[in-house]
Formats: C-alpha cells, structure tokens, sequence
C-alpha cells in the first residue's frame, strides 16, 4: 500500500528523468544505416552507465546487461556495484534492490506509463511521431555506416514535470550512447555495448520479469 | 362581554401581527442543525464543533470524473469543465492536491526538519537494527535506473529519508495518478480525469444548488455536443441536495395545489357559499400567525423542524371552523350566536384534549418537541379563540336549505353502528380487526435509520458508487476525533493509534486515513526519530554511504539538517501541508478522517480503552437521535392519551369518557399494526404522525360523544368534511417519494380513516348492544 501512495511523488520525482532516457535505449532511428526491431525480435547488450552529480567527487558508475522484447517490455539489469534490476512494461514499473523490491508502479494506476510505453514502441517502429509530442528532435545523419546523432529537446523545457533539459543520442546500427542533461546541472551517460538482434524467445527467468510488474 | 373579548383578542392578533413583520424585517433565521434538537445535557460543544466543521468540509466537497476514449480529449474536457465551474465563483480548488508548486512549498518545509521526519517502513526497518536495508535502497535508486535523487538533495539527505517520508504521506485518492498536472486513471481504454473542488457556498441552499449545478449541466451539454463520447460521473452533497430539492420543489407544489384546491373546491360545493371558507383561512391563518410569533417570542428562533411539524397539528383548527360552519345546515332556524353555543362544549372539549396532548410532548426534555408542541398549542388555542369569538360575528349566513341528502348520506355511517341488524358484520369488523393487531404486532419492527429517510438519487448513487471504485474509497462521513491538552498531547495521541489504525487497515477494516501526526510527527516523536537516524543508520553507515556514493568532504558526523524539531503551528501557517487545515480544528483538537470504513462497529470497539481517540458518526449519531425521538414521541402519545381520558372523565364521566376515547385509541393501534403489517418499517415520522391521529380521532370521537340525537347528521357531516380536509391535506402526503414525508402521510391516510369509520362508537347507544369492536380498544386503554 506504501508503494501506491508514493506514486505520486515517484511519477513527479522519478519516473520521467529515468525512463526517459529508457525509453531511447533500444530505439533504432529510422537513420541511415539503423536498425530496426521488429515484433518477436529481442534485443541483448551490456551498459555502463555514469551518473554525474553537481559537486561530487567522481561519476557513480554502474553497469549491466539489458534486454529489450518489444511488445513485452525492457529489462535494466544493474550488476555493478550491486545488484538492482528495474523492469519496464506495458504493465508498468517494477525495480528490485538485492532480491528486495524497492519500487512498483502498475500501468493500470499509471496512465503516464502506458503513455512510456507506447512512446517507447513507437520509437521502436521507426515512429518518431509519439516522440515529437513532447520533444523536438533533430538528427545529424553521417551518411551510410557512419554514426549519427539525435538531439531531443523538451517542447515546453519550463514544464516542472518535465525534468530533463536534453537528451542526446547517437549510434550507427544500434544507439551506442546516450546522454541526459538535467536542469540543476547533473547529467547521465549511458553507453550501450555488445547489442545483438534475438529471434529466440526470453528465458522463462526474463518472461516472469516482464510479467511481474503489471501484476497485482 | 363577548364583544371585548372579541376586540381584544383582536388587539392580541395584531400585537403577535406587528412582532411578526418586525421579526422578518430583521430577517428570519431557522435552526436547521439536527444537534439543536438534541436535549440539551447530551449535547457536546466540542462534539457538535467537530461534526459541523467535517461534516461541512465533507458536504463542500465536489468531485467529477470526466471520461473519452481518447487522453487529450477526456483532458481537454476537464479542463473545460473546470473552468466552467471556476467561473461561476462557486467553486475553490481542492486542497490537497499535489501539483509541482504544492510539492516545492512542502519540501521547503520539511527539508530543514528532515532528521526527525521518517517513513513509517524506514523507522521500522532502523528499529530493527536493519539500517543496512536504509542505505541500501537510497544506493539502488541513485544507481539503478529510477533516479529520485538529485546531487543537492543526495548531499543533505544520502540516505535519501525525506523522499521516502513525502512517499509515506497519507494522501487519499490513492488509485489516481499524476498524468501532467491531471489526476487520471485508465480503465477499460476510457482515460478519466478527476475535476474536484470546494463548493464556495452552503450545498443545502437553493440558489448556490441551482447556480452551481446549472453551470454543471451547461458545461457538460456543450462539452458534448464538441465529443459525443463524453462521460460524467459526479459525487457530493450538492448534486444529490440539488436532484432532492428539485423532486421536492415539483411534489411539494403539486401536493399543495392538488391539496389547496382539493380542501377548497370540497367546502365549496359542500356549502354553496364562500364563508365557511373564509371562515376556514381565517381560522388557520390566525392559529399559524399566533403559533409562530409566539414561538419565536418565547424561544427566540425556531428549528425548522418545529415549524414544520408545528405547522401541521394546527391544521386540526380547521376543524373547529367547519364544524361550527355545518351547523349552518340545522334544520332549525338559528343564530350565529346559538348555532356556536351548540358546538361550543364539543370543540371546547375537542381543544383542552388537543391541549393535553400537545402539553405532553412538551414537558419532554427534548428541545425539537418542545418547541412543536407550544407552538402547536399556541396555534391551536389561537384558532378555537378565533372561531369562538370572531366567527358568530362575522356570520351573516342564512340556514342553508340544500343540504338534505348530504346529511343523509353523512348519517349513513351513524346509522351502520348503531343498526342492530347489522350486528353479525360488527362482529365480523372486530374479528378481522383484532386479526389485524396480532398480525401486525408479530411483523412490528422500527428502523430508525436517517439514510432510508431520504430520498437519494438513484442515477447519482450509481454515480457515486463507480467515482468511489475508480478512485479508490472516498472520505467517509465517519472520523475519528482526537482530543489532548495542547497539539502535542494530541498528536502522541494520533501517534499511539496509528499502529492500530494499521492493524485494522491490513485487515480490510478500512482502507485509509489522515491524522495531523502523519504529517507533522510529535516533537517527542521527531527528537526519538533524530535519534535513531544517528544511531542505527549514520553512526554505523554514513562513511560507507559517502564513500559509495563519492561524496565530496565530510560534513561533520551527520547528514545536515537542523536537530530543530517542526511544529504543527509552522506548518499550519505556512499552508503548505495540504489537507492538514482540514485536520486541525484548534489547539489540542484534532480530526483523522477515514477512507473506505467498511466496520464502523468494529472500529469503535477497537477505539473503546485508547484514550483521548473516539470514532464519530454523525449519520448513526443522528438515527440514534431519531430512534430516540421515536420512542419518546410514542411515550408522550401513550401519556396524551391518559392525559386526554382524564380531561374527558371530569366532562364526561368515566364510562362514556372511556368510550369516547375507544375509537381513536383503536385507530392509532390499527394504524400502527396496518403500517407494519403492508411493510412499514416504525421511525420517527409515523409516530409524529401517530400523535396528530390521536389528537384528531379524540376531537371526531368527542363531536360524535357530544352531538345531541337531533343534530347527529350535520355532526356528522362536519365529521367527515373534517376527515376529507385532513386526507387531503395530510394523506397525499403518502404520495411523496421521500420516505421521511411518505412514513407520515400513510399514516395520516390510514390514521385518518380509522378515526373517521370508528368515531360514532363514540356517541352512547339507543341500543344497549355495544359493538364488539369497543372490547379490543377497551382493554387497551
């Protein structure tokens, strides 16, 4: 019951700086030379993610595995330092801290995750369009088997809800990096390594993964 | 003699006249709160404050959902809505929503004070010597994907309390979420968005009703006519106010047309001539004048209550008027003089019995009854003095000569009683009546409850129901009162319940609730917080925490934030603690309001050893009233009755007085045994009514007991022109949809016709043959 009544405050707080940038993981920009996911194909890779925070020392570094099933959801699997595993999905959000669960939002009582999600997809499918709601984008192609770049900008950057000054995107067949500018100075990077196309189906450990957070 | 008598009570007229107009040119004020009618040692000031300032704030309240398949145009319709509604100046924006500024304002608050504020799961977790897990799941949200933390708030807060106490905070409309500013869910692929506010107005009066409502139904109609799939839902006091008040407005206007002309066109053609008529008004309206301002004199101001139930026994008056109008129809030539000396001793009578009645419910300790019975007796006294002294002066009537088979067939009834050849059906009538009692009394059961004594919208309940299930439960009418020598003692107070509160809402018992202490803790509770954050969570982790997180210096051996507690005085102050205003009535007098209470009775035992807490429930509060108000209105008719006997004996002697008393004695407890037996289930309103039975069948039963043999057929013509009048002013009423008003006028219509069919057994017998019927109502006296 804890979980629910802190949905509020993780949807203001939370969820959109960090799933936006989720949200463009997996995203193959109809680009020259980009992939393109199609329904039934899963997507693997490793990341390394570095946090930098106004003032601190040093980046705090993580990384991982991922796995993206369009139509069933993503998986950010943090091992280093320590284990979390945050699961996306039509269902909604889950994340588990060390076997312990930390966070759960079901889409059902969170209609911006179905909204996510659907952006997310639709990014998926070479439809930009459910991104340019909210962001304008622009793209520096590199010509064929030269990396490019996507820069999203918010459509209303004094929105309070919207925490997130800019992101920026780029790859050559797949998104190899991603940085998110945030409005008080902080900033992530994320590198995206070792992404292969599936045609194989999750594990049966990865299914109930994707199941569990739209699960009551 | 007469004459003086007559022109001072004129001047009496007058005088209660000119306090009137003087009374309403102040501007008249009615006591509507139920808890007025409350004898006054079971009142409780601090109580009655309580339950007037949530029940207000509860009834103020006003919520929509609005619902399309598509988001932006369920948004867009809201937000339509809404400014529909703003613009009207009737409605405020809700508190406790939590918009981004709310959010910053509340932050800014808590921030400084954050060392003493904990989640309820984070103190439970340090407690048990688990910080470990604290730090833990601060570490997962700065690296996982899911970032709470910025570096300004993970620098003042590494363990990152504060974002888990805001998550903690017991904001209701728990199952609505944030979607860019709306609260909204999704349910079957409809998107509904809520639209809630504070009406600016009292839901109860009309013209904020119509007004706000109004503007309502405009909105939505235009909002439709734009997205044909739009759907509404709405909730509060003010919708069902304004659907009850509309049905109200159209019954109550077709009643009293239906009645006025009914009453009207009856004396009409009964008499052929305007004056009786007149006679009638002048009757009433004198009794009304003088019952209200006398009232008013003697109280100061009147519970609506009162004026309406007050209003209604003085319609006995009219009575008075026409059975002194039927002598009209004496065979011998008389005049108005004589004509009033043959009616004298019976309405004379008629009244002190009335009087005997009323004066009963008066010496009750209950202010409401009170306040009905001297104005009913001042009323009814008003209109005997008017008929007695005004109405043989006023007289120019002529006998009337048309009236040959009207008297003939208002004697049939007479004749039906005291017909020896119809013996075997009197006894059959006795049979079937005492049949009747003991059936009646096996299904007699009472229902006191004030809920199935309204009549509630039924579109507007479903209504209400599916809001309730979208949004998760909505505030209950139920609270729980907490009461300390200052905001300190009150909020350990809270603190001590809360576990149990807890408890019960694991177990289904309720589903929520808001208490100042969760909001802002104790200063007691805050200072062990600070402790226990230093000692099972920075002592042993924060170097480990910093290191980790690669925080720049050490700041000292804590995480920052003042050691300075924060007090509920602050944070009432500076309005940023939505919803809190609503908890805090004053000092030491605090308010935890319930969700989804699905066991008010097991609550309530649970609540019986914590002291200082109490559950109030103003709607079981009240049906106790009611309940008790019905048992009393049934003991003072029982006393009425004794009252009224003895009256009758000192005139009478006792055996003809114990059977004047028969017929309407037998008709209130046939009435009661009918009602029960057709499904009535007894509340206040049938016994309110049961007293007017009483009080009217004693007045037939006397004018029958009184009439000498020759002027039997005009008694009995005024008879039933009085019980016509009644059925039409009283038994439509049985019409009506509201329970309350339906519960009274069965009773006067069944009431009335018992009182009427029986009231000749009154009269002594050629015959010695006494109908059988006199046995059951005889025993009983």
């Amino acid at each position: 019951m804890t979980r629910q009544k802190a949905l509020i405050l993780a949807v203001l707080l939370a969820a959109l700086p960090a799933t936006a940038p989720a949200a463009q993981q997996g995203s193959a920009p109809p680009v020259a030379g980009a992939a393109t996911l199609a329904e039934g194909q899963l997507l693997r890779g490793r990341f390394e993610q570095e946090r930098f925070l106004k003032g601190f020392q040093a980046p705090l570094k993580s990384g991982g595995t991922f796995l993206l099933a369009p139509g069933l959801g993503l998986i950010w699997r943090t091992e280093t330092p320590f284990a979390v595993v945050t699961v996306m999905s039509p269902g909604g959000f889950l994340q588990e801290a060390q076997g312990q669960e930390t966070m759960r939002m079901p889409a059902a009582r969170l209609p911006f995750m179905a909204r996510l999600y659907g952006m997310m997809s639709g990014a998926l499918t070479g439809d930009w369009a459910a991104l340019s709601d909210i962001f304008s984008v622009t793209r520096e192609d590199g010509g064929p088997g030269q990396p490019w770049r996507l820069r999203l900008e918010p459509l209303k950057p004094g929105d309070p809800n919207m925490p997130v000054r800019s992101i920026t995107v780029s790859g050559t067949r797949f998104v190899e990096t991603l940085e998110v500018m945030k409005p008080e100075g902080d900033r992530d990077r994320i590198t995206l390594l070792d992404q292969r196309l599936s045609t194989t189906a999750p594990t049966a450990e990865e299914a109930r993964l994707l199941a569990r957070p739209g699960a009551p | 003699m007469l004459r003086l008598a007559a022109l001072l009570w004129l001047a009496l007229v007058v005088l209660a006249g000119g306090y009137m107009a003087s009374r309403l040119h102040d501007g008249l004020t009615f006591r509507t709160d139920l808890l007025a009618l409350l004898p006054r040692e079971e009142q409780d000031p601090v109580l009655q404050r309580a339950n007037d300032a949530v029940a207000g704030a509860l009834s103020r309240r006003v919520v929509a959902l609005v619902g399309a398949p598509s988001r932006d145009a369920a948004r867009t319709a809201a937000a339509g809505i809404e400014a529909d509604l703003s613009a009207t100046g009737l409605l405020l924006p809700a508190g406790g929503r939590l918009d981004p500024e709310s959010l910053k304002r509340l932050g800014a608050l808590y921030y400084p004070h954050r060392r003493g504020l904990l989640a309820e799961d984070d103190r439970t977790l340090l407690e048990a010597g688990r910080g470990e897990d604290v730090a833990m799941k601060a570490l997962a949200q700065v690296f996982g994907v899911g970032g709470v933390a910025d570096a300004s708030l993970l620098r003042g807060d590494p363990f990152l309390l504060l974002p888990g106490f805001f998550a903690g905070l017991p904001f209701p409309l728990s199952r609505l979420s944030l979607d860019e500013g709306m609260l909204t869910a999704v349910e079957e692929g409809v998107t509904w968005i809520l639209v809630t506010g504070t009406l600016a107005g009292a839901p109860f009066a009309l013209d904020v009703q119509e007004r706000f409502v109004g503007a309502f139904d405009a909105s939505v109609e235009r909002l439709r006519a734009a997205q044909p799939d739009l759907r509404v839902k709405r909730l509060g006091a003010v919708f069902f106010a304004e659907a009850g008040s509309r049905t109200a407005i159209q019954e109550a206007s077709t009643l009293a047309t239906l009645s006025t002309l009914g009453a009207m066109g009856l004396i009409l053609l009964v008499f052929r001539r305007a004056t009786p008529l007149l006679h009638s008004l002048l009757a009433l309206g004198v009794g009304l004048l003088v019952g209200f301002s006398g009232s008013l004199a003697l109280f100061g101001e009147l519970h609506v209550a009162a004026l309406l139930f007050g209003s209604s026994l003085i319609g006995v008056a009219v009575d008075y008027s026409l059975h002194y109008s039927a002598t009209m129809f004496d065979r011998s030539p008389a005049t108005p003089a004589e004509r009033l000396a043959h009616v004298f001793p019976s309405i004379l009578l008629g009244l002190l019995t009335s009087l005997i009645g009323y004066a009963m419910l008066a010496v009750a300790p209950f202010p409401g009854l009170r306040q009905i019975a001297v104005f009913s007796i001042l009323g009814l006294s008003a209109a005997f003095l008017t008929v007695v002294l005004w109405l043989p002066r006023l007289d120019r009537a002529k006998p009337l000569r048309h009236g040959a088979t009207l008297l003939r067939t208002a004697a049939g009834l007479w004749g039906f009683w005291s017909d020896a050849r119809r013996r075997p059906l009197h006894i059959l009538l006795a049979v079937a009546a005492v049949t009747v009692l003991a059936m009646g009394a096996m299904r007699f059961r009472a229902d006191d409850d004030v809920r199935r004594m309204q009549a509630l919208n039924p579109a507007l309940v479903a209504e209400q129901a599916a809001i309730q299930s979208m949004i998760g439960a909505t505030t209950a009418p139920q609270f729980l009162l907490i009461e300390g020598a200052d905001d300190e003692a009150a909020l350990r107070r809270g603190e001590a319940v809360a576990p149990l509160l807890a408890r019960l809402k694991r177990e289904g018992v309720l589903s929520g609730y808001q208490m100042p202490a969760a909001f802002v803790p104790s200063a007691e509770r805050q200072r062990a917080n600070q402790a226990l954050v230093r000692t099972a969570l920075e002592q042993p982790f924060l170097a480990r925490q910093r290191a980790a997180l690669g925080m720049p210096g050490e700041e000292g051996g804590q995480a920052g934030g003042s050691g300075e507690v924060l007090t509920l005085e602050r944070a009432l102050a500076g309005e940023a603690v939505p919803l809190l205003r609503e908890l805090v009535l004053a000092p030491g007098l605090h308010v935890a309001t319930l969700q989804g209470l699905a066991r008010p009775d097991r609550l309530r035992a649970e609540l019986a050893g914590v002291p200082g807490v109490r559950l109030v429930d103003p709607t079981a509060d009240f049906s106790a009233l009611l309940a008790k108000y019905r048992e009393r209105a049934l003991l003072l008719t029982g006393l009425s009755a004794v009252g009224m006997f003895l009256a009758l004996a000192w005139r009478l002697g006792r055996r003809r007085a114990l059977r004047a008393m028969l017929p309407p004695l037998a008709s209130v407890l046939l009435t009661v045994a009918l009602l029960a037996l057709i499904g009535h289930a007894f509340n206040f309103f049938h016994a309110m009514a049961l007293v007017l039975v009483l009080s009217i069948g004693v007045d037939y039963a006397i004018f029958c007991a009184e009439s000498g043999e020759e002027h039997r057929a005009v008694t009995m013509l005024a008879v039933w022109l009085a019980t016509l009048t009644t059925l039409l002013s009283f038994g439509l009423l049985a019409a009506s949809v509201v329970p309350a008003v339906h519960s009274f006028g069965a009773t006067m219509l069944i009431g009335m016709a018992f009182a009427f069919f029986l009231a000749p057994l009154a009269a002594p017998d050629r015959q010695k043959s006494l109908p059988a019927v006199g046995t059951t109502g005889g025993e009983l006296v």
